[in-house]
């Protein structure tokens, strides 16, 4: 009931925001595709640079559509409206709360990676999309909606959104395997690059659109960092004394 | 019943609430009442759980309260001090949202917006988004808010500031009517003669310690009852009397520059808060 409550809240604001959130859903990866896929026309592993790169785009929208999502939102609520606070009196279960924080995020992240796939439908690439591929999606906002839960709880002001998405999403967005394979980088770096959560999932995405197996490696990473950081957010709606 | 033990906050050197005790019987109208950072806020912060204590305890009804006690929150409702709200919800979804945490019907949810909001005058503007009213408006639509779900404990911190004179009478009016249907309300205010109109009994707290606790009347007649103020080379003084003819006399000799009058909450107040202070 709680989780339906959250995301009844989250649909309020997407329908009132639709056409802002949609532009801006859109913007940048679809300057990122003009520019790299098309502007510098190129291949990579001998197939067009446009088939490696919209998997990598399509993951890249969905973590930024699920953090900017909730990482915004939370910080604004908690820091600037003080409107978490008529969610802490409430008797909603606060876990009901986080995982409707989730699941909201994930589906913003959905739309948000849906509308890239729905604008390069024209381009005829071959590539495959299917139901592992959306699920991969799903996973991947929930993950970026559970690290913006736990940064927007650690915010001491709610301009600090903004400042996690240059910390964190934009180095991610530019290095996990978007634009070129980590196989590329330098011995160490690459292990760790290849551990972030979009590495694996633009990884196994790109896998699914060439009719390769996505493996489980990826899913493992995907469910370690879920299960972390959406402890740290129970802990945090729970124990944290001054929230 | 509410029963703060020992409750107690720190911010890292400094302490907000320190070791306070009380007892709110069911149905009692209680006032709060210290000056500015006397850690009035951060008690009923504690008590709506958005802070939880350094130390100590609150219970509802024999049970503590924290973030996991879901039965204890459902008897509360809280007006905070600022507008803690969505900006950019209308007020019909402000309702909802409210309604909706607390697990009431859709229909219901509805109707008791539509006789609340009609109560204090917004009836007109449901469809209005929050960031567009004014503060008066938003201050009405929070105390729509936390009545919509019929708690058995509201807690109030300054819910008529910002309001005009009218509308705090209005105020008033709902507040002892809601208050006679046995509701417990909890009230910090920096209008003393509001506590003194709607307060059955009154805490006087200065930082964070309880200094005083009594009935309005109780806190005046220890004071003393009569009042002569007098304009010194200092100010304006005033001295209490719990004689009248004393306070006449003392009155005849201060010269015409003195006046009498009854004591009032708010001299209580400035003598606790003022000597503590000073």
């Amino acid at each position: 009931m709680g989780i339906l409550t959250v995301l009844w809240e989250k649909w309020v604001e997407f329908r009132r925001d639709f056409y802002k959130i949609t532009v801006a859903a859109m913007i940048a990866p679809l300057m990122y595709l003009l520019i790299f896929g098309m502007g510098i026309q190129t291949t990579s592993h001998g197939e067009p640079y446009l088939h490696f790169l919209i998997p990598g785009i399509v993951a890249m929208a969905t973590m930024t559509g699920s953090f900017s999502a909730v990482a915004q939102n939370m910080s604004v609520q908690r820091l600037y409206e003080k409107a978490l606070d008529q969610v802490m009196v409430s008797p909603t279960p606060l876990w009901q709360f986080i995982v409707g924080q989730i699941i909201g995020g994930s589906l913003r992240g959905m739309y948000a990676g849906a509308l890239i796939l729905l604008l390069t439908m024209p381009i005829r690439t071959d590539l495959i999309f299917n139901g592992q591929s959306v699920f991969i999606m799903l996973l991947n906002g929930m993950v970026f909606s559970t690290i913006a839960l736990v940064l927007s709880f650690l915010a001491k002001s709610y301009t600090d959104a903004p400042r996690f998405t240059a910390y964190i999403i934009t180095p991610m967005s530019f290095l996990c395997n978007t634009f070129f394979s980590t196989e590329q980088m330098p011995f160490g770096f690459r292990q760790v690059i290849a551990l972030l959560p979009l590495s694996q999932t633009s990884a196994m995405i790109r896998s699914i659109a060439n009719a390769e197996p996505a493996g489980v490696f990826g899913y493992i990473v995907l469910g370690v960092y879920l299960a972390v950081f959406g402890l740290f957010s129970m802990v945090f709606i729970y124990k944290k004394k001054n929230l | 019943m509410i029963e703060i033990n020992n409750l107690t906050k720190r911010f890292g050197d400094f302490t907000a609430v320190d070791h306070l005790n009380l007892k709110i019987e069911t149905g009692e109208f209680f006032g709060l009442l210290g000056p500015n950072g006397a850690g009035k806020t951060t008690t009923i912060s504690m008590m709506s759980t958005v802070l939880l204590p350094s130390e100590g305890e609150i219970l509802i009804d024999g049970v503590r309260l924290d973030r996991k006690a879901s039965e204890q929150k459902r008897k509360l409702s809280v007006i905070t001090q600022e507008y803690s709200m969505r900006q950019d919800m209308t007020m019909d979804e402000v309702m909802m949202y409210q309604g909706l945490l607390y697990r009431l019907p859709r229909k219901e949810i509805w109707e008791k917006s539509g006789e609340l909001l009609d109560f204090v005058g917004l009836q007109a503007f449901r469809h209005r988004t929050v960031r567009h009213l004014s503060g008066g408006m938003k201050r009405k639509l929070m105390i729509c808010r936390a009545l919509l779900i019929e708690p058995e404990i509201l807690l109030l911190d300054e819910p008529t500031a910002g309001m005009d004179a009218l509308s705090r009478r209005q105020m008033w009016s709902l507040l002892r009517q809601v208050n006679g249907r046995n509701m417990t309300i909890v009230l910090t205010t920096h209008y003393m003669e509001e506590a003194q109109a709607l307060c059955g009994r009154v805490a006087l707290i200065n930082k964070g310690a309880l200094q005083k606790l009594d009935t309005p009347t109780g806190l005046i007649d220890e004071l003393g009852k009569f009042a002569v103020d007098e304009t010194t080379e200092n100010g304006l003084k005033s001295s209490y009397f719990h004689d009248r003819e004393k306070a006449i006399a003392y009155l005849s000799q201060a010269g015409a520059q003195a006046t009498f009058r009854a004591t009032t909450l708010e001299d209580v107040f400035v003598e606790c808060a003022g000597r503590k202070i000073g």
